[in-house]
């Protein structure tokens, strides 16, 4: 307490000092005023007395300095001193100062940005309350090589009567259904749940109630939950839509609550239902149908109990089903269930690219580190002078020190500042590169666990850069007029010389980074998608599944619709398909058995199935092999056919001829006929393998949800709204959704590399960027102070180009050390890259020599200026200065 | 310039209180001089270490000062001993006497010897 007590005197001590120096002045007068009259009064003589008062009292200055340093915080008030010195040198030298906060706010911006992302996709826990204890589970049939299957209502009854291990199993699908009420119909994207499901995920609504067990029950009149993402949008953020009725599937829905922004998982939604809600879900044979599976299931693991034997738990249970129904879990298949940390499920995605992220970042903080220390050591043999002279006035070299780190940190923390404002300008656009990985990136923010990382980084960067100048200011100077020490010189030339060296070795490695990611883009980009996206719209159709609730309404409304866009101006062609390639990827993989061949020990056959309208070929432009594409003639009463691809062709037929041979998916009911042969398509992504894909007829099974696919002779955007149009002639309440073109989805599917790319590149171009300032900075530095030794070579007759080539020479042999550096890491590194890479070799020699061309051109050029400047010194000049 | 030894480190505090204690409130100069009489002149005051021991002493609570008139008119900080620095004093004072009998029993002549 007295202690606490006497520290915050003190600190209050540092504050009104003038007035505190005249009282302490007006007390020592007094009191040599009482021991006067007192000398006097003992007989001296007044001027006797005075002296004999001031003797007694020793140093009044000296003593004043001491009450001085009780009063205050001598610590704090130096640092005061030191800081206010430090920005009096810097703003003597705006030059250094802005360069220094430059580089390093480059540095540490890089840092805070991707700092802010890992803090809040991989560090922070779930914000869910009960975050750490979900799971996600799956099905898997681990012989047939599928390990994602969704459950069925009986299962999923099974698994929760059966567990021990968990404290709740919520399920969850979603579909897209026409929200109607407002002023035009409005597809919204449905997540459809159990209706505990986010009290078991521990997210309580903004506004509004959670859904409760009666909403549940069947017949329970129906309510929705509105995302937080979609309330803003769609509604402004209205607080009064809560309560409000809209329809959906002929019913009235009354909105019951706001959710929070929180990250949703599966599927960002807009708005949620209970089960009983949808109408699929609740379809008397969806109940009942064991192999029916379209639900997923997230579960909440009673406290205390590790997953390890949740696993153990659920794996029991599915040997429970696998016995009592040895029909729907053949034993070929494998049967198996598996869990997985929700956490784990929401940032493996994210994981690698951003570890490299962090990685690139920290590199081009090292470069602005040694490239500052640079700054801080040639500015030391500046200020030579100054610091001799504060030696001479008795400055320890501890305070010295002191000082000069002062002056780092005062750096260090304008770059901190510069780098948060760099990092909060990039902050949005970090966001929607990290969404394509999770749905936690709307957690990204600077919050205060960023700002403390940020001043961590700014106090160890002026620390990393300030304290090899300081060390070297530390060492012994002297006043004596031209004692030049040519050793110090040589040591401290040496210690720049290293530093060039990493600066360029780190860079090497950023640019072979950055290297790769574009050769691989490039890979990536000239890869065949196997289809023609120019020229082609898409857009979303789900028709309202309670008008169109039988395949002849669904057939006659894509036959009219078709039709309709067909006749108009501008198209060339148009199709309706399930889903189109590199859009929104739907597992579908379903098994069939093909006519003549026995399944035997293995399991069936699986494929990729597809349904598409006549047409779909032609309009993406995808090659006919064999045989034919659907046409009009493929009707509902004409015998069953498919298409399948070359890779299905070759995979279920080998080197048969696929024409004319049959298939069923119906356990041998119906067959169809291999009808036509097409290409390849890259289905699921540029940089996957194309999937064994067989197509079906849309006549012959028809499809509530499709997209359209439409060629056109024009700008394809540009007719998007004359489609629409069409679409509401046909069905007012039919809205259409996620109009694009097939380019812009083309472009978006590999948005991710893209962007990985340029954050990469970026970071490498600064790295570069400081580098070669480091180099021309150094060399310009070595010029200037070997001005005399230049003159008298040329004195002695040395020709311009060849002061020219030695300087350019010097800079040449510290790139080379770098290079080699550099390239020698990058083998050893680059192999984290692997994984990011596609069809490109982490020590892909094409790039390793590209980045040293690269590398070699920039620091010639960073070179060039200092040499010239040599090679123009004029020896008479040079020979007088000094 | 006087062989008197200067009062030992961090027994001024405890001289300051008790001082101030016997005689009441008195300025720095008073304060010194008193010292150094009740020491039959034995001890030498460092005018110069004593300000700034009065300050650590008001900072800590013991004491308080405030700026009033002397005897012949003149303007002086006058200190005074705090409740807080009555309650120091006797804690000292008692620390003070066991540190001397300790030390005394040691420096006392030995009785194996």
């Amino acid at each position: 307490m007295r202690v606490l007590r006497a520290l915050l005197f003190r600190l209050f001590g540092m504050f009104a000092k003038e007035r505190r120096d005249r009282e302490l002045a007006d007390e020592i007068e007094s009191h040599l005023q009482f021991h006067i009259e007192d000398n006097i009064r003992s007989g001296m003589s007044p001027d006797q007395a005075r002296r004999e008062a001031l003797l007694k009292f020793g140093g009044v200055e000296s003593a004043k300095e001491d009450y001085r340093d009780q009063r205050g915080l001598p610590v704090i008030e130096t640092l005061i001193q030191d800081l206010r010195f430090g920005i009096r040198m810097l703003r003597r030298n705006p030059g250094f100062a802005f360069t220094a906060v430059l580089i390093l706010g480059l540095g540490i911006g890089a840092n805070s940005a991707i700092f802010s992302v890992v803090n809040a996709v991989l560090l922070k826990p779930l914000p869910y309350e009960n975050g750490d204890r979900l799971i996600v589970i799956r099905q898997q049939a681990t012989r047939a090589g599928v390990n994602a299957i969704s459950f069925s209502v009986p299962e999923i009854e099974d698994y929760r009567a059966q567990n021990h291990s968990l404290s709740g199993l919520v399920e969850y699908h979603n579909m897209a259904f026409i929200l109607l009420g407002r002023k035009e119909p409005e597809r919204v994207v449905t997540g459809v749940v159990s209706w505990n499901f986010f009290d078991e995920l521990g997210v309580k609504p903004l506004l509004g109630r959670n859904f409760r067990p009666d909403d549940e029950k069947p017949g329970a009149p129906a309510v929705l939950l509105l995302s937080y993402e979609y309330w803003i949008r769609s509604f402004g953020g209205d607080p009064t839509v809560v309560n409000r009725t809209f329809t959906m599937n002929d019913r009235i829905h009354t909105v019951v609550g706001i959710l929070p922004p929180v990250p949703q998982y599966p599927d960002e939604n807009d708005v949620y239902m209970p089960t009983t809600a949808c109408p699929f879900r609740s379809d008397p044979q969806m109940i009942t149908t064991r192999s029916n599976r379209m639900m997923q299931v997230l579960g909440v693991v009673k406290p205390g109990v590790d997953f390890r034997r949740v696993q153990a738990d659920l794996s029991r249970v599915a040997a429970n089903l696998e016995r009592a129904y040895p029909k729907e879990y053949p034993s070929n298949y494998g049967y198996a269930v598996k869990s997985t940390p929700l956490r784990e499920e929401l940032t493996h995605n994210a994981r690698p690219t951003m570890l490299v992220l962090l990685g690139a970042a920290g590199f081009v903080l090292l470069i602005a580190c040694a490239n500052v220390a640079n700054l801080n050591l040639a500015r030391m043999s500046r200020r030579e002078r100054e610091l001799a002279v504060r030696v001479a006035l008795g400055a320890g070299r501890a305070r010295i020190f002191r000082q000069l780190l002062t002056e780092s940190l005062i750096v260090a923390l304008a770059g901190g500042a510069l780098g948060l404002f760099l990092a909060h300008s990039g902050l949005d656009l970090l966001v929607a590169f990290v969404s394509h990985f999770t749905p936690r990136a709307r957690e990204i923010r600077i919050d205060h666990t960023v700002l403390l990382f940020t001043l961590i980084m700014a106090v160890v960067t002026s620390i990393v850069s300030g304290t090899l100048a300081a060390l070297d200011a530390g060492s012994a100077r002297d006043l004596k007029e031209g004692s030049k020490q040519i050793t110090t010189t040589l040591a401290r030339g040496r210690l720049r010389n290293a530093l060039i060296v990493s600066q360029v070795a780190v860079s090497v490695l950023l640019l072979i980074g950055a290297g790769l990611m574009l050769r691989s883009f490039l890979k990536l980009q000239q890869v065949n998608p196997g289809f023609q996206p120019g020229n082609v719209l898409t857009m979303r159709i789900d028709l309202n599944f309670s008008k169109y609730n039988n395949g002849d309404k669904q057939r006659q409304f894509y036959d009219a619709l078709l039709s309709r866009i067909e006749a108009q101006p501008g198209v060339r062609s148009a199709a309706a398909t399930m889903i189109f390639p590199l859009g929104e990827s739907m597992p579908m993989q379903n098994d069939f058995m093909i006519d003549g061949q026995m399944p035997g020990q293995t399991s069936l056959p699986v494929g990729d199935f597809r349904v598409v309208s006549a047409g779909y070929f032609k309009t993406l432009e995808i090659p006919i092999i064999e045989g034919r594409e659907f046409t009009s003639a493929d009707r509902q009463d004409t015998p069953g056919v498919v298409v399948i691809n070359r890779s299905s062709a070759r995979r279920f037929w080998g080197n048969q001829e696929p024409l004319g041979k049959r298939i069923s998916t119906d356990q041998g009911k119906t067959w169809l006929q291999v009808v036509g042969v097409v290409g390849d398509v890259k289905q699921n992504g540029l940089d996957r393998e194309a999937t064994d894909e067989i197509y079906f007829p849309l006549a012959q099974s028809p499809l509530l949800d499709a997209s359209l696919v439409v060629k056109t002779t024009v700008e394809p955007m540009s007719i998007a709204p004359s489609i629409i149009e069409l679409i509401y002639k046909i069905d007012p309440d039919q809205p259409a959704a996620r109009v694009r073109s097939l380019e812009q989805v083309r472009a978006e599917s590999i948005a991710v590399p893209r962007l990985t790319l340029s954050l990469l590149g970026l970071f490498a171009m600064i790295a570069l960027a400081i580098a070669a300032v480091g180099i021309g900075g150094v060399m310009a530095l070595n010029v200037s102070q070997r001005t005399q030794e230049i003159g008298v070579r040329m004195a002695i007759g040395a020709w311009p180009h060849e002061i020219l080539r030695m300087v350019l020479g010097q800079g040449m042999v510290l790139t080379a050390f770098g290079l080699a550096l550099g390239v020698v890491g990058a083998l050893a590194l680059a192999r984290m890259l692997q994984g990011l890479l596609f069809a490109v070799e982490p020590t892909d020699p094409a790039t390793f020599v590209a980045v040293a061309a690269v590398l070699a051109i920039a620091a010639v050029a960073a070179c060039y200026i200092p040499a010239r400047r040599a090679a123009r010194i004029e020896p008479m000049t040079a020979l007088r200065c000094e | 310039m006087s062989d008197k030894p200067d009062v030992w480190q961090g027994t001024l505090a405890l001289m300051v209180l008790k001082t101030l204690e016997s005689m009441g409130a008195l300025h720095g100069y008073g304060i010194a001089r008193r010292i150094e009489q009740t020491s039959g002149d034995l001890l030498s005051v460092n005018y110069g270490t004593l300000y700034p021991a009065l300050l650590k002493l008001e900072q800590e609570g013991f004491i308080k000062s405030e700026w009033g008139v002397s005897d012949n008119n003149r303007k002086a900080k006058y200190y005074s001993l705090t409740r807080a620095g009555r309650k120091q004093l006797e804690k000292e004072t008692r620390d003070w006497e066991q540190a001397t009998q300790i030390l005394a029993r040691f420096l006392a002549p030995s009785e194996e010897s």
